[in-house]
Protein backbone atom coordinates (compact mmCIF):
# COMPACT_ATOMS: atom_id res chain seq x y z
CA UNK A 1 0.00 0.00 0.00
CA UNK A 2 1.33 3.20 -0.89
CA UNK A 3 2.51 5.73 2.17
CA UNK A 4 1.81 9.11 0.28
CA UNK A 5 -1.79 9.41 0.82
CA UNK A 6 -1.92 8.49 4.51
CA UNK A 7 1.00 10.73 5.44
CA UNK A 8 -1.51 13.60 3.49
CA UNK A 9 -4.34 12.50 5.36
CA UNK A 10 -2.46 12.35 8.96
CA UNK A 11 -2.66 15.95 10.28
CA UNK A 12 -6.72 16.29 9.22
CA UNK A 13 -7.41 12.62 10.40
CA UNK A 14 -5.97 13.94 13.86
CA UNK A 15 -8.32 16.96 13.99
CA UNK A 16 -11.48 14.88 13.25
CA UNK A 17 -9.69 12.52 15.61
CA UNK A 18 -9.43 14.42 18.11
CA UNK A 19 -11.63 17.12 17.98
CA UNK A 20 -14.61 15.66 16.79
CA UNK A 21 -14.52 11.89 17.25
CA UNK A 22 -12.69 11.27 20.59
CA UNK A 23 -15.07 14.06 22.48
CA UNK A 24 -18.13 12.54 21.37
CA UNK A 25 -16.96 8.90 22.29
CA UNK A 26 -16.23 10.56 25.30
CA UNK A 27 -19.79 11.86 26.05
CA UNK A 28 -21.42 8.40 24.91
CA UNK A 29 -19.25 6.70 27.52
CA UNK A 30 -19.45 9.27 30.40
CA UNK A 31 -23.20 9.35 29.64
CA UNK A 32 -23.56 5.82 31.72
CA UNK A 33 -21.22 7.70 34.75
CA UNK A 34 -22.57 8.84 37.87
CA UNK A 35 -23.19 12.30 39.25
CA UNK A 36 -20.38 12.94 41.96
CA UNK A 37 -21.54 16.10 44.11
CA UNK A 38 -18.03 15.97 45.94
CA UNK A 39 -16.28 16.78 42.81
CA UNK A 40 -19.14 18.58 40.78
CA UNK A 41 -17.96 16.04 37.73
CA UNK A 42 -18.98 12.21 37.42
CA UNK A 43 -16.72 9.27 38.49
CA UNK A 44 -16.94 6.01 36.35
CA UNK A 45 -19.36 3.95 38.14
CA UNK A 46 -22.42 2.19 35.76
CA UNK A 47 -24.99 4.41 35.94
CA UNK A 48 -28.26 4.54 33.66
CA UNK A 49 -29.32 7.42 35.60
CA UNK A 50 -29.23 10.51 32.99
CA UNK A 51 -31.14 7.78 30.78
CA UNK A 52 -33.62 7.73 33.35
CA UNK A 53 -33.60 11.56 34.16
CA UNK A 54 -35.17 11.67 30.50
CA UNK A 55 -37.76 9.93 31.09
CA UNK A 56 -38.11 11.99 34.30
CA UNK A 57 -40.17 15.72 33.20
CA UNK A 58 -41.60 15.02 30.20
CA UNK A 59 -38.04 15.12 28.66
CA UNK A 60 -38.54 13.05 26.37
CA UNK A 61 -41.62 14.85 24.88
CA UNK A 62 -38.65 17.57 23.87
CA UNK A 63 -36.93 14.85 22.03
CA UNK A 64 -39.64 13.36 20.58
CA UNK A 65 -41.09 17.22 19.49
CA UNK A 66 -37.59 18.14 18.61
CA UNK A 67 -37.65 14.94 16.18
CA UNK A 68 -40.96 15.46 14.79
CA UNK A 69 -40.05 18.78 14.21
CA UNK A 70 -36.58 17.95 12.43
CA UNK A 71 -38.74 15.79 10.03
CA UNK A 72 -41.21 17.87 9.40
CA UNK A 73 -39.30 20.94 8.55
CA UNK A 74 -37.21 18.41 6.65
CA UNK A 75 -40.01 17.00 4.43
CA UNK A 76 -41.74 20.53 3.78
CA UNK A 77 -37.99 21.64 2.68
CA UNK A 78 -37.69 19.33 0.20
CA UNK A 79 -41.43 19.54 -1.29
CA UNK A 80 -40.17 23.35 -1.71
CA UNK A 81 -36.59 22.80 -2.95
CA UNK A 82 -37.67 20.17 -5.24
CA UNK A 83 -39.31 22.74 -7.68
CA UNK A 84 -37.19 25.13 -6.71
CA UNK A 85 -33.97 22.94 -7.85
CA UNK A 86 -35.66 21.89 -10.79
CA UNK A 87 -36.38 25.85 -11.82
CA UNK A 88 -32.75 26.90 -11.32
CA UNK A 89 -31.45 23.15 -13.14
CA UNK A 90 -33.93 22.45 -16.20
CA UNK A 91 -35.78 26.20 -16.58
CA UNK A 92 -32.76 28.50 -16.42
CA UNK A 93 -30.45 29.96 -18.83
CA UNK A 94 -26.55 29.78 -18.15
CA UNK A 95 -26.93 33.34 -16.84
CA UNK A 96 -29.62 33.08 -14.51
CA UNK A 97 -29.04 29.82 -13.48
CA UNK A 98 -25.56 31.22 -12.09
CA UNK A 99 -27.23 34.12 -10.44
CA UNK A 100 -29.73 31.87 -8.93
CA UNK A 101 -26.60 29.30 -7.91
CA UNK A 102 -24.98 32.57 -6.09
CA UNK A 103 -28.62 33.33 -4.28
CA UNK A 104 -28.62 29.60 -3.15
CA UNK A 105 -24.93 29.33 -1.93
CA UNK A 106 -25.12 32.75 -0.49
CA UNK A 107 -27.10 32.26 3.11
CA UNK A 108 -25.14 29.09 4.32
CA UNK A 109 -22.46 32.12 5.07
CA UNK A 110 -25.04 34.93 6.69
CA UNK A 111 -26.08 34.52 10.22
CA UNK A 112 -28.47 32.10 11.05
CA UNK A 113 -28.57 34.31 14.51
CA UNK A 114 -29.69 37.51 12.32
CA UNK A 115 -31.98 35.84 9.69
CA UNK A 116 -34.15 34.52 12.50
CA UNK A 117 -34.34 37.56 14.66
CA UNK A 118 -35.10 39.78 11.49
CA UNK A 119 -38.54 37.51 11.60
CA UNK A 120 -39.36 39.18 14.71
CA UNK A 121 -39.41 42.40 12.89
CA UNK A 122 -41.41 41.11 10.01
CA UNK A 123 -44.11 38.64 12.11
CA UNK A 124 -44.51 40.91 15.23
CA UNK A 125 -47.04 43.53 15.98
CA UNK A 126 -46.00 46.24 14.31
CA UNK A 127 -44.29 43.77 11.92
CA UNK A 128 -45.00 44.01 7.76
CA UNK A 129 -46.67 41.26 7.58
CA UNK A 130 -49.40 42.82 10.28
CA UNK A 131 -49.42 46.55 9.28
CA UNK A 132 -50.25 45.38 6.03
CA UNK A 133 -53.23 43.29 6.80
CA UNK A 134 -54.62 46.26 8.88
CA UNK A 135 -53.77 48.31 6.02
CA UNK A 136 -55.97 46.00 3.55
CA UNK A 137 -58.53 45.88 6.51
CA UNK A 138 -58.06 42.07 6.37
CA UNK A 139 -57.76 42.81 10.38
CA UNK A 140 -58.48 45.09 12.72
CA UNK A 141 -56.17 43.99 15.90
CA UNK A 142 -52.74 42.52 15.49
CA UNK A 143 -52.59 38.76 14.62
CA UNK A 144 -50.40 37.47 17.17
CA UNK A 145 -50.18 33.77 16.48
CA UNK A 146 -47.80 35.41 14.10
CA UNK A 147 -44.76 35.48 16.47
CA UNK A 148 -43.65 33.39 19.61
CA UNK A 149 -45.53 30.71 18.08
CA UNK A 150 -44.78 27.08 16.58
CA UNK A 151 -46.00 29.00 13.13
CA UNK A 152 -42.90 31.33 13.53
CA UNK A 153 -40.46 29.06 14.83
CA UNK A 154 -40.98 26.80 11.26
CA UNK A 155 -41.50 29.56 9.11
CA UNK A 156 -38.43 30.55 10.96
CA UNK A 157 -36.28 26.79 10.41
CA UNK A 158 -37.64 26.45 6.47
CA UNK A 159 -36.02 30.17 5.89
CA UNK A 160 -32.79 28.99 7.67
CA UNK A 161 -32.51 25.53 6.28
CA UNK A 162 -34.21 25.43 2.90
CA UNK A 163 -30.54 25.91 0.71
CA UNK A 164 -29.53 22.74 2.91
CA UNK A 165 -32.32 20.74 0.89
CA UNK A 166 -31.57 22.95 -2.80
CA UNK A 167 -28.21 22.52 -2.90
CA UNK A 168 -28.24 18.36 -3.20
CA UNK A 169 -31.24 18.40 -5.09
CA UNK A 170 -29.34 20.83 -8.05
CA UNK A 171 -26.25 18.22 -7.69
CA UNK A 172 -28.82 15.32 -8.43
CA UNK A 173 -30.32 16.74 -11.22
CA UNK A 174 -27.04 17.47 -12.84
CA UNK A 175 -26.67 13.73 -13.17
CA UNK A 176 -30.18 12.92 -14.86
CA UNK A 177 -30.45 13.03 -18.94
CA UNK A 178 -32.80 15.35 -19.87
CA UNK A 179 -33.41 12.45 -22.84
CA UNK A 180 -34.96 10.26 -19.87
CA UNK A 181 -37.67 12.92 -19.02
CA UNK A 182 -38.71 13.54 -22.78
CA UNK A 183 -38.41 10.02 -23.69
CA UNK A 184 -41.85 9.54 -20.61
CA UNK A 185 -43.71 12.53 -22.26
CA UNK A 186 -42.89 10.95 -25.51
CA UNK A 187 -44.80 7.72 -24.37
CA UNK A 188 -47.13 9.59 -23.16
CA UNK A 189 -46.69 10.35 -19.81
CA UNK A 190 -47.75 14.00 -18.54
CA UNK A 191 -45.33 15.91 -17.04
CA UNK A 192 -45.93 15.58 -13.43
CA UNK A 193 -46.28 12.03 -14.04
CA UNK A 194 -42.92 12.42 -15.33
CA UNK A 195 -41.13 13.46 -12.44
CA UNK A 196 -42.76 11.43 -10.21
CA UNK A 197 -41.77 7.77 -12.25
CA UNK A 198 -38.64 9.06 -13.18
CA UNK A 199 -36.95 12.03 -12.06
CA UNK A 200 -37.72 11.10 -8.65
CA UNK A 201 -36.68 7.30 -8.25
CA UNK A 202 -33.24 8.82 -10.40
CA UNK A 203 -32.76 11.70 -7.85
CA UNK A 204 -33.32 9.67 -4.61
CA UNK A 205 -29.87 10.45 -3.10
CA UNK A 206 -30.64 14.21 -3.68
CA UNK A 207 -33.95 14.01 -2.03
CA UNK A 208 -32.56 11.97 0.69
CA UNK A 209 -29.41 14.22 1.17
CA UNK A 210 -31.30 17.18 1.31
CA UNK A 211 -33.84 15.84 4.17
CA UNK A 212 -30.53 14.48 6.09
CA UNK A 213 -29.06 18.20 6.25
CA UNK A 214 -32.07 19.84 7.15
CA UNK A 215 -32.96 17.36 9.92
CA UNK A 216 -29.59 17.86 11.11
CA UNK A 217 -29.88 21.31 11.11
CA UNK A 218 -32.96 21.35 13.05
CA UNK A 219 -32.38 18.92 15.58
CA UNK A 220 -28.99 20.85 16.78
CA UNK A 221 -30.91 24.27 16.15
CA UNK A 222 -31.59 26.78 18.92
CA UNK A 223 -31.68 29.90 17.68
CA UNK A 224 -34.60 29.92 16.01
CA UNK A 225 -36.94 28.30 18.69
CA UNK A 226 -35.51 31.17 21.37
CA UNK A 227 -36.11 34.36 18.93
CA UNK A 228 -39.17 32.72 17.43
CA UNK A 229 -40.80 30.24 20.01
CA UNK A 230 -43.44 31.09 22.11
CA UNK A 231 -43.13 31.18 26.43
CA UNK A 232 -43.42 27.15 26.64
CA UNK A 233 -41.23 26.17 23.22
CA UNK A 234 -38.13 24.18 23.55
CA UNK A 235 -36.44 22.08 21.82
CA UNK A 236 -32.75 19.85 22.18
CA UNK A 237 -30.20 22.49 22.25
CA UNK A 238 -32.59 24.58 24.49
CA UNK A 239 -33.07 22.04 27.00
CA UNK A 240 -29.54 20.85 26.47
CA UNK A 241 -28.38 24.58 27.64
CA UNK A 242 -30.69 24.63 30.56
CA UNK A 243 -29.65 20.94 31.59
CA UNK A 244 -25.99 22.27 31.58
CA UNK A 245 -27.22 25.45 33.48
CA UNK A 246 -27.13 23.36 36.49
CA UNK A 247 -24.18 21.25 35.53
CA UNK A 248 -26.33 17.90 35.13
CA UNK A 249 -23.75 16.12 32.72
CA UNK A 250 -24.86 12.60 33.01
CA UNK A 251 -28.46 14.02 31.54
CA UNK A 252 -27.06 16.33 29.19
CA UNK A 253 -24.49 13.67 27.36
CA UNK A 254 -27.45 10.95 27.63
CA UNK A 255 -29.88 13.78 26.22
CA UNK A 256 -26.32 14.15 23.22
CA UNK A 257 -26.08 10.48 22.88
CA UNK A 258 -29.96 9.78 21.80
CA UNK A 259 -29.82 12.42 19.32
CA UNK A 260 -26.46 11.47 18.12
CA UNK A 261 -28.02 8.04 17.91
CA UNK A 262 -30.58 8.43 15.58
CA UNK A 263 -29.01 11.45 13.61
CA UNK A 264 -26.13 8.41 12.46
CA UNK A 265 -28.74 5.81 12.32
CA UNK A 266 -30.08 7.95 10.02
CA UNK A 267 -27.06 8.84 7.73
CA UNK A 268 -25.77 4.77 8.17
CA UNK A 269 -29.08 3.69 6.79
CA UNK A 270 -29.10 6.73 3.87
CA UNK A 271 -25.77 6.07 2.89
CA UNK A 272 -26.44 2.17 2.43
CA UNK A 273 -29.96 2.95 0.36
CA UNK A 274 -28.85 5.82 -1.87
CA UNK A 275 -24.74 6.70 -1.42
CA UNK A 276 -24.86 9.57 -0.55
CA UNK A 277 -21.14 10.19 -1.26
CA UNK A 278 -21.96 9.40 -4.72
CA UNK A 279 -23.57 13.06 -5.11
CA UNK A 280 -20.67 14.93 -5.11
CA UNK A 281 -19.43 12.62 -8.38
CA UNK A 282 -16.83 11.50 -6.42
CA UNK A 283 -17.71 7.51 -6.28
CA UNK A 284 -14.86 4.90 -5.86
CA UNK A 285 -13.40 4.66 -9.10
CA UNK B 1 -35.26 16.01 -27.46
CA UNK B 2 -36.35 18.55 -24.56
CA UNK B 3 -39.02 18.16 -21.67
CA UNK B 4 -41.92 20.12 -22.37
CA UNK B 5 -43.74 21.56 -19.14
CA UNK B 6 -45.87 23.31 -20.04
CA UNK B 7 -46.60 27.27 -19.24
CA UNK B 8 -49.34 26.43 -16.58
CA UNK B 9 -46.39 24.41 -14.54
CA UNK B 10 -43.76 26.04 -15.73
CA UNK B 11 -45.45 29.64 -13.65
CA UNK B 12 -45.95 27.23 -10.72
CA UNK B 13 -42.20 26.37 -10.50
CA UNK B 14 -40.84 29.80 -10.91
CA UNK B 15 -43.77 31.10 -8.38
CA UNK B 16 -42.49 28.31 -6.00
CA UNK B 17 -38.97 29.30 -6.97
CA UNK B 18 -39.35 33.38 -5.91
CA UNK B 19 -41.33 32.71 -2.99
CA UNK B 20 -38.40 29.98 -1.79
CA UNK B 21 -36.12 33.25 -2.72
CA UNK B 22 -38.30 35.82 -0.97
CA UNK B 23 -39.08 33.48 1.90
CA UNK B 24 -34.91 33.93 2.97
CA UNK B 25 -34.05 37.06 1.39
CA UNK B 26 -36.73 39.74 2.82
CA UNK B 27 -36.70 39.19 6.19
CA UNK B 28 -32.97 40.45 6.74
CA UNK B 29 -33.68 42.85 3.52
CA UNK B 30 -35.88 44.58 5.76
CA UNK B 31 -33.90 44.45 9.02
CA UNK B 32 -31.29 46.10 6.79
CA UNK B 33 -33.68 49.11 5.90
CA UNK B 34 -34.70 49.12 9.13
CA UNK B 35 -31.25 49.96 10.31
CA UNK B 36 -31.81 53.10 7.99
CA UNK B 37 -34.00 54.70 10.17
CA UNK B 38 -33.38 57.17 12.96
CA UNK B 39 -36.51 56.59 14.82
CA UNK B 40 -36.44 54.11 17.90
CA UNK B 41 -39.63 52.18 17.07
CA UNK B 42 -38.75 49.49 14.05
CA UNK B 43 -40.25 50.48 10.81
CA UNK B 44 -39.46 51.08 7.45
CA UNK B 45 -37.97 54.41 6.50
CA UNK B 46 -39.16 57.41 4.28
CA UNK B 47 -36.93 57.82 1.66
CA UNK B 48 -36.05 60.85 3.12
CA UNK B 49 -35.54 60.05 6.23
CA UNK B 50 -32.90 57.80 5.70
CA UNK B 51 -29.68 58.33 8.45
CA UNK B 52 -26.70 56.26 9.52
CA UNK B 53 -27.33 57.52 13.09
CA UNK B 54 -27.03 54.01 14.36
CA UNK B 55 -24.46 52.82 12.66
CA UNK B 56 -22.73 56.21 13.77
CA UNK B 57 -23.26 55.06 17.22
CA UNK B 58 -21.35 51.20 16.98
CA UNK B 59 -18.37 52.37 17.62
CA UNK B 60 -19.56 53.51 20.62
CA UNK B 61 -20.64 50.30 21.79
CA UNK B 62 -17.74 48.68 23.44
CA UNK B 63 -18.98 44.88 23.93
CA UNK B 64 -19.62 45.01 20.16
CA UNK B 65 -17.07 46.52 19.22
CA UNK B 66 -14.64 44.03 21.22
CA UNK B 67 -16.32 40.94 20.06
CA UNK B 68 -16.34 42.15 16.33
CA UNK B 69 -12.53 42.06 17.31
CA UNK B 70 -12.38 38.44 18.98
CA UNK B 71 -14.43 37.03 15.87
CA UNK B 72 -12.14 38.53 13.08
CA UNK B 73 -9.54 36.96 15.34
CA UNK B 74 -11.05 33.56 15.59
CA UNK B 75 -12.07 33.62 11.91
CA UNK B 76 -8.70 34.56 10.25
CA UNK B 77 -7.23 31.38 12.41
CA UNK B 78 -9.73 29.26 11.70
CA UNK B 79 -9.72 29.72 7.62
CA UNK B 80 -6.14 29.17 7.88
CA UNK B 81 -6.60 25.86 9.46
CA UNK B 82 -9.53 24.82 7.84
CA UNK B 83 -7.78 25.48 4.32
CA UNK B 84 -5.09 24.22 5.06
CA UNK B 85 -6.16 20.87 6.84
CA UNK B 86 -9.01 20.54 3.47
CA UNK B 87 -6.13 20.67 0.77
CA UNK B 88 -4.31 18.02 3.02
CA UNK B 89 -7.47 16.23 3.09
CA UNK B 90 -8.26 16.73 -0.42
CA UNK B 91 -4.90 15.89 -1.96
CA UNK B 92 -4.74 12.62 0.41
CA UNK B 93 -8.30 11.84 -1.17
CA UNK B 94 -6.83 12.41 -4.75
CA UNK B 95 -4.30 9.70 -4.65
CA UNK B 96 -6.20 7.18 -2.22
CA UNK B 97 -7.29 4.25 -3.70
CA UNK B 98 -8.90 2.37 -1.19
CA UNK B 99 -11.42 4.10 1.40
CA UNK B 100 -11.54 6.72 -0.55
CA UNK B 101 -15.85 6.60 0.39
CA UNK B 102 -14.66 6.22 3.70
CA UNK B 103 -11.86 9.20 3.76
CA UNK B 104 -14.94 11.02 2.34
CA UNK B 105 -17.67 10.60 4.71
CA UNK B 106 -15.20 10.69 7.72
CA UNK B 107 -14.73 14.76 6.80
CA UNK B 108 -18.08 15.55 6.33
CA UNK B 109 -18.76 13.97 9.48
CA UNK B 110 -19.29 16.87 11.64
CA UNK B 111 -21.46 18.07 9.29
CA UNK B 112 -23.80 15.70 10.52
CA UNK B 113 -23.11 16.51 14.31
CA UNK B 114 -25.40 19.14 16.07
CA UNK B 115 -23.34 22.28 17.07
CA UNK B 116 -24.27 21.87 20.90
CA UNK B 117 -23.65 18.27 20.74
CA UNK B 118 -20.05 19.23 19.28
CA UNK B 119 -19.77 22.43 22.00
CA UNK B 120 -20.82 20.17 24.88
CA UNK B 121 -18.40 17.36 23.85
CA UNK B 122 -15.40 19.47 23.33
CA UNK B 123 -16.23 21.99 26.21
CA UNK B 124 -15.72 19.09 28.62
CA UNK B 125 -13.25 17.41 27.42
CA UNK B 126 -11.32 21.07 27.43
CA UNK B 127 -12.28 21.42 31.01
CA UNK B 128 -11.15 17.91 32.04
CA UNK B 129 -7.78 18.40 31.21
CA UNK B 130 -7.37 22.05 32.22
CA UNK B 131 -7.19 24.50 28.99
CA UNK B 132 -9.45 27.11 30.10
CA UNK B 133 -12.15 27.95 27.65
CA UNK B 134 -10.49 30.93 25.14
CA UNK B 135 -9.98 31.61 21.52
CA UNK B 136 -8.18 28.51 20.98
CA UNK B 137 -11.55 26.48 22.17
CA UNK B 138 -13.37 28.52 19.72
CA UNK B 139 -11.14 28.03 17.36
CA UNK B 140 -11.10 24.07 18.01
CA UNK B 141 -15.28 24.13 17.68
CA UNK B 142 -15.05 26.33 14.64
CA UNK B 143 -12.17 24.51 12.60
CA UNK B 144 -14.18 21.18 12.83
CA UNK B 145 -17.61 23.29 11.53
CA UNK B 146 -15.66 24.74 8.56
CA UNK B 147 -13.70 22.03 6.98
CA UNK B 148 -16.32 19.86 5.19
CA UNK B 149 -17.77 22.90 3.83
CA UNK B 150 -14.05 23.71 2.39
CA UNK B 151 -13.04 20.38 2.06
CA UNK B 152 -15.88 20.09 -0.53
CA UNK B 153 -14.58 23.28 -2.27
CA UNK B 154 -11.12 22.38 -2.66
CA UNK B 155 -12.14 18.73 -4.25
CA UNK B 156 -14.35 20.45 -6.60
CA UNK B 157 -11.35 22.75 -7.56
CA UNK B 158 -9.43 19.68 -7.91
CA UNK B 159 -11.54 18.95 -11.11
CA UNK B 160 -9.46 21.81 -13.27
CA UNK B 161 -6.39 19.39 -12.39
CA UNK B 162 -5.81 17.10 -15.56
CA UNK B 163 -3.88 14.03 -14.45
CA UNK B 164 -2.47 13.31 -18.14
CA UNK B 165 -0.43 17.65 -17.59
CA UNK B 166 1.08 16.03 -14.17
CA UNK B 167 2.11 12.79 -16.13
CA UNK B 168 3.82 15.01 -18.75
CA UNK B 169 5.41 17.09 -16.04
CA UNK B 170 6.56 13.90 -14.83
CA UNK B 171 8.22 13.00 -18.04
CA UNK B 172 9.70 16.08 -18.20
CA UNK B 173 11.24 15.51 -14.65
CA UNK B 174 9.54 17.42 -12.30
CA UNK B 175 9.65 15.53 -8.60
CA UNK B 176 6.24 15.26 -7.00
CA UNK B 177 6.32 18.47 -4.89
CA UNK B 178 7.33 20.71 -8.04
CA UNK B 179 3.88 19.03 -10.36
CA UNK B 180 2.40 20.24 -6.87
CA UNK B 181 3.68 23.87 -6.90
CA UNK B 182 4.08 24.76 -10.69
CA UNK B 183 0.77 22.90 -12.04
CA UNK B 184 -1.28 21.81 -9.42
CA UNK B 185 -1.55 24.93 -6.71
CA UNK B 186 -2.05 27.32 -9.66
CA UNK B 187 -4.59 25.31 -11.12
CA UNK B 188 -6.65 25.03 -7.21
CA UNK B 189 -6.21 28.72 -6.02
CA UNK B 190 -9.41 29.84 -6.89
CA UNK B 191 -10.83 26.86 -5.04
CA UNK B 192 -8.63 27.38 -1.90
CA UNK B 193 -9.60 31.45 -1.77
CA UNK B 194 -13.40 29.92 -1.66
CA UNK B 195 -12.51 27.86 1.31
CA UNK B 196 -10.28 30.31 2.82
CA UNK B 197 -13.39 33.01 2.79
CA UNK B 198 -15.99 30.35 3.19
CA UNK B 199 -14.82 29.08 6.33
CA UNK B 200 -14.14 32.58 7.80
CA UNK B 201 -17.98 33.75 7.03
CA UNK B 202 -18.57 30.30 8.73
CA UNK B 203 -16.96 31.07 12.22
CA UNK B 204 -17.77 34.49 11.99
CA UNK B 205 -21.29 34.01 11.85
CA UNK B 206 -21.49 30.68 14.23
CA UNK B 207 -23.35 30.51 17.70
CA UNK B 208 -23.63 27.43 19.53
CA UNK B 209 -20.67 26.39 19.27
CA UNK B 210 -18.89 29.66 20.19
CA UNK B 211 -21.75 30.00 23.00
CA UNK B 212 -19.53 26.65 24.88
CA UNK B 213 -16.56 27.36 23.85
CA UNK B 214 -15.98 31.18 24.13
CA UNK B 215 -13.64 32.01 27.31
CA UNK B 216 -13.99 36.09 29.02
CA UNK B 217 -14.09 37.81 25.54
CA UNK B 218 -17.34 35.81 23.78
CA UNK B 219 -17.62 36.25 20.05
CA UNK B 220 -19.96 38.51 18.11
CA UNK B 221 -22.86 36.28 17.52
CA UNK B 222 -22.62 35.29 21.59
CA UNK B 223 -22.96 38.95 22.11
CA UNK B 224 -25.32 39.80 19.67
CA UNK B 225 -27.43 37.27 20.73
CA UNK B 226 -27.60 38.56 24.74
CA UNK B 227 -28.09 42.04 23.39
CA UNK B 228 -31.29 40.55 20.79
CA UNK B 229 -32.86 39.47 23.51
CA UNK B 230 -32.57 42.44 26.52
CA UNK B 231 -34.55 44.94 24.60
CA UNK B 232 -33.19 45.37 20.97
CA UNK B 233 -31.82 48.48 21.03
CA UNK B 234 -32.12 50.05 16.67
CA UNK B 235 -27.98 49.29 16.91
CA UNK B 236 -28.84 45.97 16.93
CA UNK B 237 -30.50 46.52 13.45
CA UNK B 238 -27.20 48.29 12.09
CA UNK B 239 -24.76 45.80 13.65
CA UNK B 240 -26.54 42.66 12.16
CA UNK B 241 -27.21 44.71 8.81
CA UNK B 242 -23.59 45.28 8.50
CA UNK B 243 -22.59 41.80 9.34
CA UNK B 244 -25.68 40.69 6.95
CA UNK B 245 -24.70 42.76 4.18
CA UNK B 246 -20.64 42.31 4.69
CA UNK B 247 -20.88 38.54 4.27
CA UNK B 248 -23.26 38.71 1.44
CA UNK B 249 -20.49 41.46 -0.56
CA UNK B 250 -17.99 38.81 0.32
CA UNK B 251 -19.85 35.81 -1.29
CA UNK B 252 -20.78 37.97 -4.81
CA UNK B 253 -17.07 39.52 -4.90
CA UNK B 254 -15.92 35.79 -4.77
CA UNK B 255 -18.33 34.65 -7.05
CA UNK B 256 -17.39 37.63 -9.88
CA UNK B 257 -13.50 37.16 -9.42
CA UNK B 258 -14.50 32.91 -10.45
CA UNK B 259 -16.18 33.91 -13.49
CA UNK B 260 -13.82 36.88 -14.37
CA UNK B 261 -10.92 33.94 -14.02
CA UNK B 262 -12.63 31.37 -16.13
CA UNK B 263 -13.60 34.03 -18.73
CA UNK B 264 -9.95 34.93 -19.01
CA UNK B 265 -8.88 31.51 -19.22
CA UNK B 266 -11.29 30.16 -21.99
Amino acid sequence: MNRRPLALIASPLLAILMLGVVPLVLVLVWSFWTWDPATYWIKPDLSLAGYGAILDAGRWTVIVSTLLKAAGTAALCVVLAFPIAYAVHFLSGPRLQTLLLALITIPFFTSYLIRAFSWRLVLGRTGIVNTTLQHLGLTQTPVDWLLFSNFAVVVGLVASYLPFAIFPLVLAFRRVSPDLMAAAQDLGAGFWRAVVTVLVPLTMSGIFAGFLFVFVMVAGSSTEVQMLGGAGASIVSVMINDVMRVANYPLAFAISTVVLAVIFALVLIGNAAFGLASLFGEEER
Amino acid sequence: MTVHEGLGNRTVLWVIAVLGLLVIYAPPLYLLAISFNPALQPGLPSLSALSLDWYMALPREKALIGALQQSFLVAFVTAVFATFLSLLAALGYIELRLGRTTWFLAVLLPMFVPGVVQGLALSAVFTRIGVKASMITVISGHLLWAMPFAFIVILTSFAAVRQNVLLAAADLGAGRWRQFVDITLPLIRPGLVSAFIFSFLLSLNEFTRAFYLAGRQNTLPVVLFSKMNSGASPVIYAMSGAIFITSVLTVVALAMYNLVREKRMN
